[in-house]
């Protein structure tokens, strides 16, 4: 009569009362089974302790600091704990780029797209791989909740997605005219490649539904167009804080001058 | 050189946020991607976690260390994630418990390769994948997994022994 | 902010285009300046012979120190040298009048520790069209220890040996860098990245848009790569983690694959080719929607992988079909990951 796993498990965490416990090893010393068990269970627990932490990828600090670096544009939000205010209240050393200058209203918009976009990533995580493991078990009720949830998640999370993709094209659109034409159209040209990716990405679920390349390529394009789009309006905001340097000193000399 | 990043950080030094990140930025996403399931999830994770730790930092009171404080902000972000999400997951969570194709991860004995055991981990079903990772990697006792999950302490100690048990198929193979 | 009428400012000092170095003042240099008219009035004469300015500065910066170029039409180069000064040449350059360039300022700002060097056009860029014509080629060098950021609009940024933390963007232009081991972004819009010859222990990130992005015969622990239309090559390229994206181009990736390495490599149309010499054991994740997948390497099917979240091939007990491939070489210690959706993915022995 093997201990329970229940019990193996009390056993290797040292929880068992001590009668208990004398039992379980007599039976461990003369049963091969329950000794693998135990070996094994110790294994695993020995190896995830040690276990040294992962390197995250290395793209990650590139698109954390992009977005922290929109976050320092936005010295104009109210009411804000961060880094912006204190700023503000003066830092005396150092000048940033473009934090004393006058900024246009819609640079508030470049730190909360890109907030946006982070939350969206986040929050509209389905998982499509859970739900076809369900499937796979061979509960056909469940079968069916299964595929409308895919549907429905899929759908929803395109919603956001889209959501952060237009904010993020109004403020590219309204102040396209900071980039120079050649550069505008090219990189128009490269959201229409990514457009193109997204459609063929989006048939492709439409055919094939529970295909996970379809999905993950249909995410992986949304995502892409975002990181696009940011770029974009980063691009836009360095130009227009040059032209506005520009601007500020022209301006500053001809007051000095007393015209 | 600790109180000193911290003022660095909070005057809004990028530089030195940077090295906040490249000294804590490992531990989280493994954190991350373990309590999520799935290291995408976990990267962007890490993102959010680091944004908001950025927004926060002009909070941070010295009481504890800074990382002690980045670790407690990272735990309570990939909770709220793992609570969001289990709250649309909840009608599949019993189907999923009776899953029974398991295949192995590897049929190798000792010792266990370190990715074939990251990968059995993200493999666990929601639910007992957390209690998992906070009592047996994080070291919280039941009573802290049962607070911070809330779950009962008893619902705590079945989750990880079912995850050990499964973790123990997947590697293998029994 | 345009200034639409013509005028002329009475009472100033006219400076004179200096044909010489300028002043060596160490604080910001506001030049004064003449506004003769529009600058609409000069275009007429964009193709003339081409009037050139030089300006040549030395300024202190420390071994420590920080670096930072920003310009708007012309090439940087920086090359690192000794020393514990920046040397700056730059020469301005216009087919138009040579009274454009006097408009174009050069300002040094120079603090305990930071050089910044900005170029500055007064005919502001919303009259894009009708400029000033003016670029202004820089040729810098730096103590190979500082950190730099280098940044232009519209030209090539060329970067070789320096060893602190750099940055080199350019809008329209080819990022070229050499040996710099705290590489921290090499990124153009239309322009073509190049790495090369770079030991570093930390990781470096590249990215283009319509260009491409090749890294060749450098070690780094993690590299990152990224293109929308353009194609990524690695070659002989040591990293223990790899992270390739494009959309419409295709990936090359000739050379090793390290022992427990972790390598991703995305693209949507384009093809991926891997050419592995000697790897490492590894084991392989491939996917395509619609792509083929064929590898001449001797791989086992299926072997130690179990599933993961992005196998197209749910549920099959054959971990391999034209669309999908889950094999090992090897000890399979390290990951390789690669997915497309319509591209091809071809695995050939180097």
């Amino acid at each position: 009569m093997h201990p329970s796993d229940t019990a193996l498990n009390d056993f290797i965490d040292g929880t068992l009362g001590a009668a208990e416990r004398l039992e379980v090893e007599q039976h461990l010393a003369g049963c091969a089974v329950c000794r693998q068990t135990v070996d094994d269970l110790r294994e695993i627990l020995r190896a995830i302790g040690e276990a040294e932490p992962l390197d995250a990828p290395v793209r990650a600090w590139s698109r954390l600091e992009r977005a922290i670096r929109m976050e320092r544009e936005d010295v104009a939000v109210p009411g804000s704990h961060g880094i912006a205010s204190r700023e503000r209240q003066g830092d005396g050393g150092g000048r940033q780029r473009g934090s004393r200058q006058a900024l246009s209203p819609w640079v508030p918009w470049l730190a909360a797209a890109a907030a946006l976009v982070l939350a969206v990533a986040i929050g509209m995580r389905y998982v499509p791989a859970r739900h076809v493991d369900v499937a796979e078990t061979g509960a056909p009720a469940a079968a069916g909740e299964a595929a409308l949830s895919v549907e429905t998640e899929l759908r929803q999370a395109e919603a956001h997605y889209e959501n952060a993709i237009k904010g993020l094209e109004a403020i590219a659109n309204s102040e396209q005219s900071e980039l120079d034409p050649r550069t505008a159209a090219t990189l128009q040209k490269n959201l229409a490649v990514i457009d193109q990716a997204i459609s063929e990405s989006r048939a492709a679920v439409r055919a094939q539904p529970a295909s996970e390349p379809a999905q993950q390529s249909l995410i992986d394009g949304f995502k892409t167009k975002i990181g696009l789009l940011q770029d974009t309006v980063a691009l836009i905001n360095e130009m227009r804080k040059g032209n506005e340097a520009g601007a500020a000193r022209i301006a500053s000399g001809l007051k000095q001058k007393g015209t | 050189m600790t109180v000193d990043l911290v003022a660095r950080i909070q005057s809004g030094d990028v530089d030195a946020f940077e090295t906040l990140y490249r000294q804590h930025s490992a531990r989280i996403y493994t954190l991350a991607s373990r309590m999520a399931g799935s290291a995408e999830d976990g990267e962007d994770l890490l993102q959010e976690i680091f944004l908001q730790a950025y927004r926060k930092v002009g909070s941070f009171k010295g009481d504890s260390a800074l990382g002690t404080w980045l670790y407690r902000l990272a735990l309570n972000h990939c909770l709220d994630f793992v609570r969001s999400r289990q709250a649309k997951m909840n009608k599949l969570t019993e189907t999923l418990d009776a899953e029974t194709s398991i295949e192995p991860t590897a049929r190798r004995e000792t010792p266990i390769a370190r990715l074939d055991l990251e990968r059995a981990v993200e493999r666990l079903p929601e639910g007992c994948r957390e209690a998992f990772v906070l009592h047996d990697v994080e070291g919280f006792d039941h009573k802290e997994v049962a607070d911070l999950l809330g779950i009962a302490e008893g619902t705590s100690k079945s989750q990880v022994f079912k995850a050990r048990l499964k973790l123990r198929g997947f590697l293998r193979g029994k | 902010m345009r200034l639409t009428a013509p005028f002329v400012i009475a009472g100033l000092a006219v400076v004179a285009a200096p044909a010489v170095a300028q002043d060596n003042e160490p604080r910001v240099v506001v030049r004064d300046v003449v506004h003769t008219a529009r600058a609409g009035a000069y275009q007429g004469r964009n193709n003339g012979p081409e009037q050139t300015e030089r300006f040549s500065r030395k300024v202190k910066i420390g071994r420590d120190g920080r670096f930072t170029l920003s310009n708007i039409s012309g090439d940087i180069v920086v090359t690192a040298g000794g020393g514990d000064e920046v040397s700056i040449d730059a020469i301005k350059r216009t087919r138009g009048d040579k009274g454009e360039l006097g408009r174009v300022q050069i300002l040094i700002d120079d603090r305990a520790g930071r050089v910044d060097v900005r170029t500055e056009h007064e005919q502001n860029r919303t009259d894009r069209n009708r400029g000033d014509h003016v670029s202004v080629d820089y040729t810098v060098t730096v103590p190979a220890s500082v950190s730099v950021d280098v940044h232009s609009v519209s030209g090539a940024v060329k970067v070789t040996g320096v060893h602190g933390s750099l940055r080199a963007e350019t809008v329209s232009g080819d990022v070229t860098i050499n040996d710099a081991p705290r590489l921290e972004a090499a990124k153009t819009v239309s322009g073509d990245v190049s790495l090369t010859g770079v030991t570093a222990d930390g990781d470096l990130s590249a990215a283009s848009v319509s260009g491409n992005v090749r890294a060749k015969g450098l070690k780094a622990r993690g590299l990152d790569l990224g293109s929308v239309s353009g194609d990524i090559s690695v070659t002989d390229v040591t990293c223990e983690r790899l992270g390739v994206k494009t959309v419409s181009g295709g990936v090359e990736y000739a050379g090793g694959i390290a022992k427990g390495g972790r390598y991703e490599i995305n693209a949507h149309s384009g093809t991926v080719r891997l050419q592995l010499t000697n790897p490492a054991g590894f084991e392989l994740t491939a996917n395509s929607f619609s792509g083929s997948i064929r590898s001449e390497l001797p791989l086992t099917i299926g072997g130690d992988a179990g599933r993961q979240r992005d196998s197209g091939s749910r549920g099959r007990r054959d971990s391999m079909n034209n669309h999908a491939m889950r094999a090992t070489f090897g000890d399979g210690s390290a990951t390789l990951v690669v997915r497309t959706f319509s591209g091809d993915i071809i695995i050939t022995k180097r």
